[in-house]
């Protein structure tokens, strides 16, 4: 039997295209270059005589600025080894299960923890990261008895979200709550990534922290560090209106434009201003800690040039390429990735599971249900795309696809 | 305000190259667009029928019979029947469509036009021009059931026939999947007679996946069998399967002699062609047996 | 089935919106937030109009018998008409007043009727050409009629105007004598708006000025809101037309009522990107608008204006009934509401309306400034129930270049009300007490309205009193891209682009102001909640 999904495939023509023309003509990515395809793909099968995996429905799947630079043929070909193509893209999914799986019944509504860590690949024993619960640092992740695949979403076996249909494991699946609705379901995986930068972040109690970016990323990240960390001064770079009053809403301090955030960390730490000869005004002093969460290299770069010397940098969107990394030698910073979740350790000492703490905490933030500003079905896919490409143009935080419609 | 400014402006703001987007606010009160984009009518007028027929007989005719060794039987049931009529054949590869078209005769060769995947064939508008101009296509929405059907309807009764593909998208592995019940609906509704086809060694020539044919001309019969009509009461689920049988028969005919398929037929012992219950290695070997050549070895193998 | 009206709220994904500026347009990019009211898409024509005439003609609604019957040998009938003010634009021919009069006189023919006259409900307004009435009644009437039996009804000819009486509000009524001695009239109306049918139609249609200053008055205007709310007690001036009707009827006066109601395909299908919404524009309809505006914009002005009159409107006819006056009249506001209403969820700060090239007073003419003050401030801005769209003490906002230009034959007394009244003061109550009795008995512009094509002396301050409402309602007033000179005299202010306009406008409704954008035409009434 077959599916109803986009399938990602390798094109060499259109990944040129994409790179070549993608950014003067953003159109085209949606377009004739985009390397993806609405086909009947026959159904994902779990590892035959595994047990523990399920299908599952999805009634959500969003697309995540990892989809989309994928799409356009930015992402470093580092991944090359850790994906199998042709795969079905979509990791931040809420579903409903079609058979029973363990403890959770059929029927089931479910959100996806993505990661295909070494449960789900029957390594055993698992690798030091996961028997730490550590699962985003998965070693096993191309090898095992799934095809390799960092996620579901890259993983040509299991299928993912953008369809009709999918395969998920036990170790994948988390009951969403009932009052959860789909729209805040669909971004507890972004939340759960987002509590995770968060808590990387290590911000000390009235620390201030720049946080670049308020698109979905950096809207969940500052509402994570409210949450689970007491950061003294907040500010919130954010490039359009409706992210910048997002911002404002979900607690910031301040918010500016990037243009004029250089400025106003300055004014909150009283740090020198200095202006270089070429490229962006850095500081001497600033904020204790920077997070990424745009993955573009002017971002970095003003991440990495507002933060005090010893201070932190985090980052939290894909990072672009050929960001200066002068002030992280001279001002001897800490450099911090932060990818996907897996068991924090909370200022209190105790140890949860990210999507426990997501799930938990998403129930009572009405900010959430506004952050789905569009959904799409499966055969509008390029209107889906396009929109998402420029989200924050348009206002609009996270676009998903309801593959059931 | 000088004309540049205005146009950069109106291109700012209707957002030129990008994907149409309808105001928040809006949504509610917009239709969604029905048809997306591209109309294809336009392929089914005089001129589009002319063009059609030249690149079918100029360019695709040649090429298909350039590259495998083309045999075609069953046309005389075709003699008296009176259109339109609803063609359906297995689908096994890209190749069915253009076989079907090149091979069929004249009067029907003008008004017939063959269903495809709307979400596929008709999502760009260069396969789309294409799909219309060269297969007179029109869009069939496999994702929206009853619905999807609309166009073949319409184009029923304006009296053009059509070719569908009742599995819905090629075999995986060269065995004939579950039909669905679009073709079987439609000519229930509207009456009107189903002629069965089987391609035999279109899925050996050119499997899925696969954009040219494979060296060496491999032989690809098609086969047209009697038209079968929907019967008074009948449900769509029973024609459907009736369908696959008359296929089925085709294939025991094509291997064997049209009196044993006939005879088997009437014993319900026509082979299945859903292959057999195994592992998929099994159903694609099996799949992909060469067709044997049929009469005396050419004088060079 | 036709979507319904709505309310737009303008976000990033919204296109620039289409505004409409005299003999042109814009496109204009609005702040997030704006709401826009779109008219209800146009309903579909009836199928078969003549049978529904018939039906209309022979199964009359209300307290009145099927016309046939009301038809005997030997009777004096007159056929009243609506005149060019409605519809706008004019619709293509065959224009439904020229299939109801076919119908009707056919009937009256076999009736054996002799005496027929008909004739142009001109009331003020200028007497219509005869090219004008041949294009309106069509090519049969006109020759069996025209100019003996078809007429313009002329207010100031003493001897054809019969005084009625008086209402118990002590209001003259004066009309036409040969309707008011005929047995039966028969009025043929088209209804644009709220405001038009019903009473209207005879008591003020066939009115002479005596009987017409009772309700075209300031003090009337001001307590009209709307006057295109026809329920009774919203409309001073439609409460007293019923008043002067119902006493028509008292004095036996029969008339047989036939009123139409149109769709909204105001523009013909070549213009059609005008009847569609914006973000449902194909690329044909953009380059079509693009090419269309420099098109226009590099035309010499008479090129664009002759281009601009010699529009006809698609529309189609949904509704014909006939009989009773007021029966006839609630089934036709029923139909025109159903094309019309749009719901609007309370008023605004600021409101924005594009005013178009045509209003009643100016077809195959000029807009004069006196009536675009009227078209904005008194057609567009009543376009209401309840409540304006915007507060009161707010701005409205209007689109028009507003030339100081005018029709010589058509508007002779406007030329001097702009120059000499205008001048003086633009205060309604003021200009009414000091000059209307001068205007509207000045010989001259009598002589022009009698024999020429002009309209009546006292017309141009109709036109003043039309926008009152709007004037005192609101607490200023910007014409965006409007001549200095005239929107100076008009005693309002103007501004090169809605930016300018808007920060204007923050001295009368502050920083922020809520903004709402009324999307006409095509026509639509608001229904402010």
């Amino acid at each position: 039997m077959t599916t109803l999904a986009l399938e990602y495939f390798r094109s060499a023509p259109r990944y040129v295209g994409a790179r070549t023309l993608g950014s003067k003509a953003p159109g085209l990515i949606a377009g004739p270059l985009a390397p993806l395809r609405l086909a009947s793909v026959k159904d994902p099968e779990p590892p035959a005589g595994r047990s523990g995996w399920a299908r599952v429905r999805p009634l959500l799947s969003g697309i995540c600025g990892s989809d989309l630079s994928t799409l356009a043929g930015r992402s470093s070909f580092y991944f090359s080894p850790l994906v199998s193509t042709p795969f079905v893209p979509g990791h931040e999914v809420v579903g409903e299960l079609m058979d029973d799986c363990g403890d959770l019944e059929a029927g089931r509504r479910v959100v996806l923890s993505s990661v295909l860590s070494c449960e789900a690949r029957g390594e055993e024993p698992p690798c030091a990261n996961c028997a730490a619960g550590d699962t985003g640092r998965c070693d096993r992740v191309a090898v095992g008895h799934l095809k390799p695949g960092l996620q579901t979403g890259y993983c040509n076996q299991t299928g993912g979200g953008w369809s009709r249909m999918f395969v998920a494991h036990r170790s994948q699946l988390h009951a969403a709550p009932d009052g959860l609705s789909d729209a805040v379901a669909v971004l507890v995986e972004p939340f759960a990534c987002a509590i995770h930068a968060a808590l990387r972040a290590r911000v000390e109690p009235d620390q201030s922290v720049l946080i670049v970016g308020a698109g979905t990323v950096g809207i969940l990240t500052l509402i994570a560090l409210r949450l689970f960390a007491q950061p003294g001064h907040v500010t919130v770079a954010a490039k359009h209106e409706k992210q910048r009053s997002a911002a404002r809403l979900a607690g910031a301090d301040e918010v500016v434009r990037p243009e004029h955030a250089t400025k106003s960390v300055r004014r909150h730490t009283s740090a020198l201003k200095l202006t270089p000869e070429r490229g962006p005004d850095f500081l001497m002093g600033g904020a204790d800690v920077a997070i990424e969460c745009v993955g573009s290299r002017s971002g970095l770069d003003l991440a990495l040039r507002s933060v005090r010397a010893g201070g932190r940098v985090v980052v939290s969107g894909i990072p672009a390429t050929g960001a200066d990394l002068t002030p992280l030698w001279f001002r001897e910073l800490d450099l911090v990735g932060a990818y996907t979740s897996g068991t924090e350790t909370l200022p209190d000492g105790t140890r949860e599971p990210t999507f426990d703490l997501a799930i938990h905490s998403s129930q009572d933030l009405p900010i959430l249900e506004r952050l789905v500003g569009a959904t799409y079905p499966l055969d509008r896919w390029r209107d889906a795309i396009d929109h998402a490409m420029s989200a924050g143009k348009l206002g609009t935080f996270k676009v998903a696809f309801a593959p059931q419609g | 305000m000088k004309a540049a400014d205005e146009v950069k402006e109106l291109a700012r703001g209707f957002r030129w190259g990008r994907r149409p987007m309808v105001p928040r606010s809006a949504e509610p009160h917009t239709e969604e667009r029905e048809d997306v984009g591209f109309p294809t009518d336009w392929a089914r007028t005089e001129a589009g029928v002319a063009a059609r027929q030249a690149i079918l007989r100029g360019i695709m005719h040649p090429l298909v019979r350039n590259e495998r060794s083309l045999r075609v039987f069953g046309l005389d049931h075709l003699q008296d029947v009176r259109g339109p009529v609803v063609f359906f054949s297995h689908h096994s590869s890209h190749l069915d469509a253009t076989l079907i078209l090149c091979t069929l005769p004249d009067r029907w060769q003008r008004r017939t036009a063959v269903g495809a995947a709307r979400d596929y064939f008709f999502d760009v508008w260069w396969r789309q021009a294409f799909t219309a101009l060269v297969y007179a296509g029109f869009p069939i929405d496999r994702a929206r059931g009853g619905k999807g059907i609309d166009k073949a309807r319409e184009l029923v009764r304006d009296g053009w026939s059509i070719v569908v593909f009742p599995e819905g998208t090629r075999t995986p592995d060269g065995h004939m999947q579950r039909f669905r019940h679009g073709a079987s609906r439609l000519a229930l509704e509207l009456g009107v007679g189903l002629v069965p086809i089987a391609i035999v060694g279109a899925y050996q020539a050119m499997p899925k996946g696969r954009w040219w044919p494979g060296k060496g001309r491999p032989v690809v019969t098609i086969r047209y069998g009697d038209p079968i009509y929907p019967q008074e009461g009948e449900t769509h689920q029973s024609l459907s399967l009736r369908m696959q049988q008359a296929v089925a028969q085709l294939f025991d005919e094509d291997r064997t002699t049209w009196f044993d398929a006939i005879s088997r037929a009437e014993r319900s012992e026509t082979p299945s062609l859903a292959g057999p219950v195994a592992p998929a290695w099994r159903r694609t070997w099996e799949g992909s047996r060469p067709v044997a050549r049929r009469g005396p070895p050419k004088a060079w193998e | 089935m036709p979507r319904p009206g709505f309310v737009l709220e303008v976000d990033e994904r919204t296109p620039p919106l289409i505004v409409h500026e005299g003999e042109g347009y814009r496109m204009q990019k609005f702040p997030l937030g704006t709401r826009v009211v779109y008219p209800p898409d146009a309903l579909p024509g009836l199928r078969d109009l003549n049978a529904h005439i018939r039906q209309a003609l022979l199964n009359p609604v209300g307290d009145s018998k099927p016309l046939p019957e009301l038809l005997f040998a030997g009777m004096r009938l007159t056929i009243a008409v609506d005149d060019i003010s409605i519809p706008l634009p004019p619709m293509v021919t065959p224009d439904i007043r020229q299939r109801i009069l076919e119908h009707v006189i056919e009937l009256a023919a076999r009736a054996g009727v002799d005496d027929l006259e008909i004739v142009v409900a001109t009331a003020l307004h200028r007497r219509m050409t005869a090219a004008e009435i041949r294009r309106m009644v069509g090519e049969r009437v006109y020759r069996s009629f025209w100019p003996t039996h078809l007429t313009n009804f002329d207010a100031e000819d003493k001897d054809g105007i019969a005084h009625i009486g008086q209402t118990e509000e002590g209001e003259d009524v004066e009309i036409m004598k040969r309707a008011a001695e005929s047995d039966l009239i028969v009025y043929v109306n088209i209804n644009l708006v709220a405001m038009d049918g019903g009473h209207k139609s005879v008591a003020v249609g066939l009115a002479s000025y005596k009987s017409l200053r009772h309700h075209h008055n300031v003090h009337t205007m001001l307590h009209s809101k709307s006057y295109m709310d026809p329920r009774p007690g919203h409309s001073a001036i439609n409460d007293s037309t019923i008043r002067m009707g119902r006493l028509l009827a008292s004095n036996g006066l029969k008339i047989f009522q036939i009123e139409t109601t149109l769709n909204s395909e105001t523009f013909p299908a070549q213009l059609g990107f005008l009847n569609k919404r914006e973000w449902e524009w194909s690329t044909k309809d953009q380059a079509l608008m693009m090419a269309a505006k420099k098109a226009n914009e590099v035309a010499p002005p008479r090129v664009r204006r002759e281009f601009f009159r010699r529009i006809e409107a698609s529309y189609k006819v949904t509704g014909v009934n006939a009989g009773e006056v007021e029966a006839v009249h609630e089934r036709t506001l029923e139909n025109l509401h159903r094309q019309q209403v749009v719901e609007v969820d309370g008023q605004s700060d600021i409101v924005v309306m594009g005013i178009p090239y045509v209003g009643p007073y100016n077809v195959n003419s000029i807009l004069n400034p006196i009536l675009v003050h009227c078209l904005g401030l008194g057609y567009l801005f009543n376009m209401y129930r309840n409540k304006p769209l915007v507060r009161e003490g707010g701005v409205a906002i209007m689109y028009h270049p507003v030339p100081w230009e005018f029709h010589t034959i058509h508007h002779p007394s406007y030329i001097d009300f702009f120059e000499e009244v205008l001048a003086d003061t633009t205060e309604p109550k003021e200009i009414e007490d000091r000059y209307e009795e001068r205007y509207a008995t000045d010989p001259w512009y009598v002589h022009l309205y009698r024999t020429s094509n002009a309209y009546h002396g006292v017309h141009p301050f109709y036109m003043w009193y039309w926008g009152a409402h709007g004037r005192d309602h609101c607490g200023d007033v910007i014409f965006v891209g409007g001549e200095p000179k005239s929107v100076a005299r008009l005693g309002y202010r103007r501004a090169d682009s809605l930016r300018d306009a808007l920060e204007m406008a923050k001295d009368s409704v502050g920083p922020s102001p809520s903004i709402t954008y009324f999307h006409a035409p095509p026509i639509m009434i608001a229904d402010v909640r």
